[in-house]
C-alpha cells in the first residue's frame, strides 16, 4: 500500500473522552489497507473503517507524546496519545490519504468479499424489488400507470427508469412539466394509499424556489420550515460539541441543545411528515411535496410520512423498501452526503442520519409499532458511511448502474435479513391493524437527545440495564417454558399409551429443568447492549470487525457471571 | 400546496372548506336555547366533611379545546375540598374506579391543593386574594399537583358567585389553624372505618423496638443504642420520642441543648460505617455561654472519635450546599412551565423549552443533590469513614440526603415497605417540617418549600435510570406526591412527632397545651448558625474535610469504576449524573397536559407489554407446576388484565383519553377518522387496570 508508511506503532494511549479522571489504555496501534486497529494491553480491539473516518487531527506536541485525534463519521471519536512524533506524522499522513478516496473504485465495497458466489450476489441485490412494491401499493391502476419516458434516463437522469404518473399525464405534458423543474425532477408518484373507500396519494416533485399559487387551482399551499443542508450541517456540529464536553452540566446541556437548534430541525421534519399524513388521511387529499431539488427534504418527509400512514414500512423488510423506493431510486445524493470521496465538503450533510433520528423518535414514541428496533437504525447507519456495500454509492440510480454495483458489490440488506433476529424489537405487536397511522406528539418534550447514535461509542455514558433487555430475556423464558410444555405433553401421552396407569416416574420429572436456568438468572443479566449480545454478534463483516461496543459487555459479562456466559462472549474474534 | 381540495386521483370529492368562524360565545348558544341542561349529579362527601357553598350554572372550560367549549355544573366548595358537578363525559365514575392510583375524582381539588387562584375581569387575568370588591367573571384556579382548572362564572347568579368565590378563597388562602384541618373532623368520625392493613408492614419508628429492628437489620446495634430519653417529649419537641444515639453517648447530653449538638444515627452500612446528623446550637452571643457550648460539642466529638468509630467526616449542608431558598425560587419557575391556562400559550413556551427548562435550574438542582448524595456514600463505602449531616435543624436537606443515601446504599430502601419506611424514619421522626413547607395552614409563603417533592424526584431519577432495581414505579411516586395534599391521611401535616402526637391524641395526653411550645418559626433565610460549630470545631473539621480537589478525584474514581462494572441490583446503586441524563419527570409533571400526550404510545406501551408478559411467564409456570403434581384438569386462564388493551395514552394512568387539539401550523382538521372507527368507540371506554404500576 503505496499510502501506508508505518504499519505498527507501540506505546500508543487511548484516551477515554469523558472520563473525566483522564484514564487511558496503552497499546498497539496497527495499520492496514482498510482499517485502524487499536489492541490494548487487555487484548481489547478497537478497529476504524479508513471510510468512516471524517476527521483527522494532529495536536500540539505534548510531554507524554503527539496527540492524534480522530473524528469518524459514525460519531467515534479517539483520542491517541502516540510517543514519536515521527510516527504519529506518518500515521496522521496516510490516514488523511486513506480516508479520502477520489475514485469511486478505490472503496472498500469494490474489494470487499464475503465469499459467495456471483448467484448468490445477484440474488442479494433482487431481494428488494419496487416494482412489487408499487405493486403492493395498488398501482397502476385506473389513475396511475407506468411511463416508459424515463426509460433511457432522457427525461430525468437523477430519477429511475420505471415511473408511475397519473394516467391523464401524456408524455407530452410530463416532458413539458420537467423543463419547469429543477433537473428536470417532475412530479411523479412516491406512495399510494389504498384505505377503505379512500385514494390518496403522495407525490414528489422538485421546483427550485415557491410555487406560485396561481398556476393552480383547488390547492392549499402549506409552507413548512424545513432548513437547508448547510444549516442541517452546522446544527449538528454544534450539538455534538456541547455533548462532547466532559462532566457535562445540566443547564449546559439544555442551552446547547436550544442553541444547536438540532430538535427544532428534527421536529420540523416531523411535523411536515404529520401534516402529509393528515391530509391524505383525514382530509383525502394528494399531497406534492417539493424542496430546491427534491432528493433532500422531500425524501425525508414523503419517507417519514409514508412510515405514519403505513404499517408495512414499520417491518424489517419494509424499511429497507422505503429506502430503497425514497432515498436510494429517488435519487437522494448519498455520496455526496457522505462524502464518500474526496469531493466538495459543503455538499456533506446529515441528512438521512436526520431521517433515521426522526424514525428513532417514533420509536421511542411508539415503542409497540416498529419490527425493528434501535440497533436495526444504528447499523444502516453504520453502513451509509462503511462504503462496504454497493446500495449507498453513487447519487443516482444512473450512476449507480454506470458503474456496475450489482456485478462488482454486494447489498446489504440480505445480509441485515439473515440477522434479523439481531434487529427485531421485542415489544412489536404486529397484530396492529395495517392502517394504524401513528400520530406523534411533537411537544419539545418528546425530542430526547439520541445517546445510542450520537455516544454510541462512549460506553461509560451508557446505562448498563434496560428494560429492552428484560423483555428480551423473558421472551426466552416464554419460549423456554412453552418447549418444556410441548415436552411434559409429548411424555404424558408416551406414558400414557405404555403404562395405562397415569403415575409420574421420577424420571419424568427430572427430565424438565424444575428451574431452567434462564429462569434463575432473570435478573442477573447485567448489560446494556445496543445490540443484543446473546446471538452471534456481526455474523456480516461490519465495517470494523471487532466491534468492542458488544464485546466488551459480553467479556465482562462473562467474568462476572460465568452463569449466564452461554451469551456468546468473545463473539467479536469470529468474525476477523 | 398541501391539503384540502387538490382533485385527487380517485377521491374526486370537495371536502367543504371550513368558513364559519362563530363569534358567539359558547355560553351564550346555550342559554338562547334557553335550557341549559345540568345533569344533578349528587356530591360525594366523605366521613365529617361538610358542604360550606355552592353556586349553579358554572361552565367549566374543557382547557385544551380552543374553541373554548365547557360543561354546565355545579360548583360546591366543602371544609375538604372544592368539587365540579357536572355531566362531564370525562369524569365517567365507571372508569374512574378503575383507576386504583386515584385518591380523589377528576374535578375535585382538595383545598390544600390549591395553588394560585386568579380571577379574569374584562379578559385581564389578575390573582385573587383577602376581600373582592369586584366579582370575576372567570375563575382560574392553578393547584399543587399541576392541574389548571377555568370555571366560567357569567351565568351564575350574582350572589352566588360571591358566595362562592369567597369561600373558596377565604378556605384556600386564609391562614388556618391546625385544628381545624379536615383530617381531625375525618378521622373522629371515620375512626371505625380505617381498619389498618395487617399487611402493611411499614415500620414507623414510633416505637423503641422499631429502632432496635432497625439497628439489627444494619447490624448498627454493635456501636449505637436505642434510647428512650425523648419518652413523651420531655427532652425535646423536636426530635422523636426514641432515636438511635452512639452507645457511650450519656443520655443526659441530650437534655442539654434539646437535643441539639447530638449525633443521631440514621443508618449503618454493611462495613460498619454510620450515616449521622446533627442539628447545630443555638446561637449564642454571650461568651460564657459559647464557652459552654464549646466544652458540649468537644465532648461530644470526643465520644465519636474514638475507636471503635471509624473517622467522621462532617458535611455541612447550611453553609456548601442547596439553600432552600435556591430550591424554592427554581421550583417556582420550573413548576410555571406547566402551568398552562391555554393552548396558545403552550406552543409559545413549547419554542423555547429547553432554555425555559436550564433557567429554572431545577434539574441541576437535582443533579447536585444526587451528586452529594453520591459524595457521602463514597465515603461510607469506599473511605470507611462516618458522615455526620450538620443542618440547622437537621429537618430539611439532612432528610434528603440520608433517605438518598439509604435509598442507594440499601436495597432494602428500595422496596415498597422500605421506601415507605424509610420515608417514616427520616422524614417523618426525623422531623422535617410538612406543615410548613408545604404550606398547609396557609401561614408564611416564604416557608413553602418542595423539599420532598425534590426527594421524590431525586428518587425518580434513579428509578429512571435503573427500574429492575426498584419494587415500585414511578406512579407509586406521583401518588405520593399527590398525597402530600391530601387531609386523609395524617402523615404528612405536621412539623414533628410532638405535634403530630399532641394533636392526634390530645385527649389521652394530660400534658396542658401551654407547655407544648407551638413549632417555632424557623426563618432559614437568615444567616446560619453553623459558623458557630465550624469555629469551635476549629481545627478537628479542617483537618477531616478533605481538599476539594482530593475529594474530587476520589469522587471521581468511585462513580466511574462503579458504572463501569455490571450492576447489583441488589447492591449499591449511583445513578448518572451527566447533564443529559438528568430529565424531566414527565408524569408528575406533563400529565395534565393534552398536548403532550401520544396517543397509543409512551411508556405505558412499553410496560403494558412487559406486564403482559409477566402473566404469561407466570401462567407457563403455573401449567408446567400442575402437570408437575399431575391435578388434574388445568385451571380456567386467568383474564389477563392487558390482554384486551386497548391502544392507551401517555396520560395514562392520570388523564383520560383526551383527542388532540389545534396545533399552528397543522390544519386542525381532528384525527377522528382514522383506524377503524369501532375499534375508536372501543377505545374511548376501555381503560385497564393498571394500579399498581
Amino acid at each position: 500500500m503505496e499510502h501506508i508508511r508505518t504499519t505498527k506503532v507501540e506505546q500508543v494511549k487511548l484516551l477515554d473522552r469523558f472520563s473525566t479522571s483522564n484514564k487511558s489504555l496503552t497499546g498497539t496501534l496497527y495499520l492496514t489497507a482498510t482499517h485502524l486497529l487499536f489492541i490494548d494491553s487487555h487484548q481489547k480491539e478497537t478497529w476504524i473503517l479508513h471510510h468512516h473516518i471524517a476527521l483527522v487531527e494532529k495536536l500540539a506536541l505534548t510531554t507524554s507524546g503527539c496527540p492524534l485525534v480522530i473524528q469518524c463519521k459514525n460519531f467515534r471519536i479517539v483520542h491517541f496519545i502516540v510517543p514519536r512524533e515521527r510516527d504519529c506524522h506518518d500515521i496522521y499522513n496516510s490516514l488523511l490519504q486513506l480516508s479520502k478516496q477520489a475514485k469511486y473504485e478505490d472503496l472498500y465495497a469494490f474489494s470487499y468479499n464475503p465469499k459467495q458466489n456471483d448467484m448468490e450476489r445477484l440474488q442479494g441485490w433482487q431481494l428488494i424489488d419496487l416494482a412489487e412494491e408499487y405493486k403492493r401499493m395498488g398501482v397502476p391502476n385506473s389513475n396511475w400507470q407506468l411511463s416508459d419516458g424515463n426509460r433511457e434516463y432522457k427525461i430525468c437522469e437523477t430519477y429511475p427508469r420505471e415511473l408511475y404518473v397519473p394516467r391523464i399525464a401524456s408524455k407530452p405534458i410530463i416532458v413539458g412539466s420537467s423543463k419547469f423543474r429543477s433537473k428536470g425532477r417532475f412530479p411523479v408518484l412516491s406512495y399510494y394509499h389504498q384505505n377503505k373507500e379512500l385514494n390518496a396519494m403522495a407525490n414528489r416533485a422538485a421546483g427550485k424556489g415557491y410555487e406560485n399559487e396561481d398556476n393552480y387551482s383547488n390547492i392549499r399551499f402549506q409552507f413548512v420550515g424545513i432548513e437547508n443542508i448547510h444549516v442541517m450541517r452546522s446544527s449538528l456540529q454544534k450539538l455534538l460539541e456541547v455533548n462532547g464536553t466532559k462532566g457535562l452540566s445540566v443547564s449546559d446541556f439544555y442551552s446547547g441543545l436550544e442553541s444547536s437548534g438540532w430538535l427544532r430541525h428534527i421536529k420540523a421534519v416531523m411535523d411536515a411528515a404529520i401534516f402529509l399524513a393528515k391530509a391524505i388521511m383525514v382530509e383525502n387529499a394528494s399531497v406534492l411535496v417539493h424542496c430546491s431539488d427534491g432528493w433532500d427534504r422531500t425524501s425525508q418527509v414523503c419517507s417519514l410520512g409514508s412510515l405514519l400512514l403505513d404499517s408495512y414500512y414499520r417491518t424489517i423488510k419494509g424499511f429497507m423498501v422505503l429506502i430503497e423506493k425514497d432515498w436510494i431510486s429517488f435519487g437522494h445524493k448519498f455520496s455526496e452526503r457522505c462524502g464518500h470521496l474526496d469531493g466538495d465538503p459543503k455538499e456533506v450533510s446529515p441528512v438521512f442520519t436526520q431521517f433515521l433520528e426522526c424514525v428513532w423518535h417514533l420509536t421511542e414514541q411508539f415503542p409497540q409499532d416498529f419490527e425493528f428496533n434501535e440497533a436495526f437504525l444504528l447499523q444502516i447507519h453504520e453502513h451509509i458511511h462503511s462504503c462496504q456495500f454497493g446500495n449507498f454509492l453513487g447519487n443516482c440510480q444512473k450512476e449507480r448502474e454506470e458503474l456496475k454495483l450489482k456485478e462488482k458489490t454486494y447489498s446489504l440488506w440480505p445480509f441485515l435479513l439473515d440477522d434479523q433476529k439481531k434487529y427485531l424489537n421485542p415489544l412489536y405487536s404486529s397484530k396492529s391493524p395495517k392502517f394504524a397511522v401513528l400520530e406523534p406528539n411533537t411537544v419539545s418534550f418528546n425530542f430526547k437527545f439520541w445517546r445510542n447514535m450520537y455516544h454510541q461509542f462512549d460506553r461509560t455514558l451508557h446505562p448498563r440495564q434496560s428494560v429492552f433487555n428484560i423483555i428480551m430475556n423473558m421472551n426466552e423464558q416464554n419460549k423456554q417454558l412453552e418447549k418444556d410444555i410441548k415436552d411434559l405433553e409429548s411424555k404424558i401421552k408416551q406414558r400414557k399409551n405404555k403404562q395405562t396407569d397415569g403415575i409420574l416416574t421420577k424420571e419424568l420429572l427430572h427430565s424438565v429443568h424444575p428451574e431452567s436456568p434462564t429462569l434463575k438468572t432473570s435478573l442477573c443479566f447485567k448489560e446494556q447492549t445496543l445490540l443484543p449480545v446473546n446471538h452471534a454478534l456481526r455474523t456480516i463483516e461490519g465495517s470494523n470487525p471487532a466491534d468492542n461496543r458488544y464485546s466488551e459487555y459480553a467479556e465482562e459479562f462473562s467474568k462476572s457471571e460465568p452463569g449466564v456466559v452461554s451469551l456468546e462472549c468473545g463473539v467479536a474474534r469470529m468474525t476477523c | 400546496m398541501l391539503g384540502k381540495g387538490v382533485v385527487g386521483g380517485g377521491g374526486g370529492t370537495k371536502a367543504p372548506k371550513p368558513s364559519f368562524v362563530s363569534y358567539v360565545r359558547p355560553e351564550e348558544i346555550h342559554t338562547n336555547e334557553k335550557e341549559v341542561t345540568e345533569k344533578e349529579v349528587t356530591l360525594h362527601l366523605l366521613p365529617g366533611e361538610q358542604l360550606l357553598c355552592e353556586a349553579s350554572t358554572v361552565l367549566k372550560y374543557v382547557q385544551e379545546d380552543s374553541c373554548q367549549r365547557g360543561i354546565y355544573g355545579k360548583l360546591v366548595c366543602t371544609d375538604f375540598k372544592i368539587a365540579f358537578l357536572g355531566d362531564d363525559e370525562s369524569a365517567l365514575d365507571n372508569d374512574e374506579t378503575q383507576f386504583k392510583n386515584k385518591v380523589i375524582g377528576e374535578n375535585d381539588i382538595t383545598l390544600h391543593c390549591v395553588d394560585q387562584i386568579y380571577g379574569v375581569f374584562d379578559e385581564k387575568k389578575k390573582p385573587l386574594f383577602g376581600q373582592l370588591k369586584k366579582y370575576p367573571e372567570k375563575l382560574i384556579i392553578h393547584c399543587k399537583d399541576l392541574r389548571v382548572f377555568h370555571f366560567g362564572l357569567r351565568y351564575t347568579k350574582e350572589e352566588e358567585v360571591k358566595r362562592i368565590v369567597s369561600g373558596i378563597i377565604h378556605h384556600t388562602q386564609a391562614p388556618k389553624l391546625l385544628k381545624r384541618l379536615f383530617l381531625f373532623s375525618y378521622a373522629s368520625a371515620a375512626q371505625n372505618n380505617t381498619a389498618t392493613d395487617p399487611k402493611n408492614h411499614t415500620v414507623m419508628f414510633d416505637t423503641l423496638k422499631d429502632w432496635c429492628w432497625e439497628l439489627e437489620r444494619t447490624k448498627g446495634n454493635v456501636k449505637y443504642k436505642a434510647v428512650s430519653v425523648n419518652e413523651g417529649y420531655k427532652a425535646s419537641d423536636r426530635l422523636p420520642a426514641y432515636f438511635v444515639v452512639p452507645t457511650p453517648l450519656p443520655e443526659e447530653d441530650v437534655r442539654c441543648f434539646q437535643g441539639r449538638g447530638i449525633p443521631i444515627w440514621c443508618w449503618s452500612c454493611h462495613n460498619g460505617c454510620a450515616l449521622l446528623k446533627m442539628s447545630a446550637l443555638p446561637k449564642e452571643q454571650d461568651d460564657g455561654l459559647l464557652q459552654i457550648q464549646k466544652s458540649f460539642l468537644d465532648g461530644i466529638y470526643k465520644t465519636v472519635h474514638r475507636p471503635p468509630y471509624e473517622i467522621v467526616k462532617t458535611e455541612d449542608l447550611s453553609s456548601n450546599f442547596l439553600s432552600l431558598q435556591d430550591i424554592q425560587t427554581a421550583y417556582s419557575k420550573f413548576k410555571q412551565l406547566f402551568l398552562i391556562d391555554n393552548s396558545t400559550e403552550f406552543w409559545d413556551t413549547d419554542i423555547k423549552w429547553f432554555s425555559l427548562l436550564e433557567s429554572s435550574s431545577w434539574l441541576d438542582i437535582i443533579r447536585r443533590c444526587l451528586k452529594k448524595a453520591i459524595e457521602i456514600t463514597e465515603c461510607l463505602e469506599a473511605q470507611n469513614m462516618n458522615v455526620l449531616l450538620l443542618e440547622e435543624n437537621a429537618s430539611d436537606l439532612c432528610c434528603l440526603l440520608s433517605s438518598l443515601v439509604q435509598v442507594m446504599m440499601d436495597p432494602h430502601c428500595r422496596t415498597r415497605v422500605g421506601f415507605q419506611s424509610l420515608v417514616q424514619k427520616e422524614w417523618i421522626m426525623g422531623g422535617h417540617c410538612f406543615l410548613d413547607r408545604c404550606n398547609h395552614l396557609r401561614q408564611s409563603d416564604k416557608e413553602e418549600v418542595p423539599v420532598f417533592l425534590l426527594f421524590l424526584d431525586c428518587v425518580w431519577q434513579l428509578a429512571h435510570q435503573h427500574p429492575p432495581a426498584f419494587d415500585f414505579t414511578e406512579t407509586y411516586l406521583t401518588v405520593l406526591s399527590d398525597s402530600l395534599y391530601i387531609p386523609i391521611f395524617s402523615t404528612f401535616f405536621f412539623n414533628s412527632p410532638h405535634q403530630k402526637d399532641t394533636n392526634m391524641h390530645q385527649r389521652q395526653l394530660s400534658l396542658p397545651l401551654t407547655q407544648s411550645k407551638s413549632s417555632p418559626k424557623r426563618g432559614f433565610f437568615r444567616e446560619e448558625t453553623d459558623h458557630l460549630i465550624k469555629n469551635l470545631l476549629g481545627k478537628r473539621i479542617s483537618k477531616l474535610i478533605n481538599s476539594s480537589d482530593e475529594l474530587q478525584d476520589n469522587f471521581r474514581e468511585f462513580y466511574e469504576s462503579w458504572h463501569s462494572k455490571p450492576t447489583d441490583y441488589h447492591g449499591l446503586l449511583l445513578p448518572h449524573i451527566e447533564g443529559p441524563e438528568i430529565k424531566v419527570w414527565a408524569q408528575r409533571y406533563l400529565r395534565w397536559i393534552p398536548e403532550a400526550q401520544i396517543l397509543g404510545g409512551g411508556r405505558v406501551a412499553t410496560m403494558s407489554k412487559l406486564l403482559e408478559m409477566m402473566e404469561e411467564v407466570e401462567h407457563l409456570q403455573e401449567k408446567i407446576d400442575e402437570r408437575h403434581h399431575s391435578q388434574g384438569a388445568l385451571p380456567a386462564e386467568a383474564p389477563s388484565l392487558l390482554r384486551s388493551s386497548a391502544r392507551l395514552s401517555s396520560l395514562f394512568p392520570f388523564a383520560l383519553l383526551q383527542r388532540h387539539s389545534s396545533k399552528p401550523v397543522l390544519p386542525t382538521s381532528g384525527w377522528k377518522a382514522l383506524g377503524d372507527e369501532e375499534d375508536l368507540a372501543k377505545r374511548e371506554d376501555e381503560f385497564v387496570d393498571l394500579g399498581d404500576v
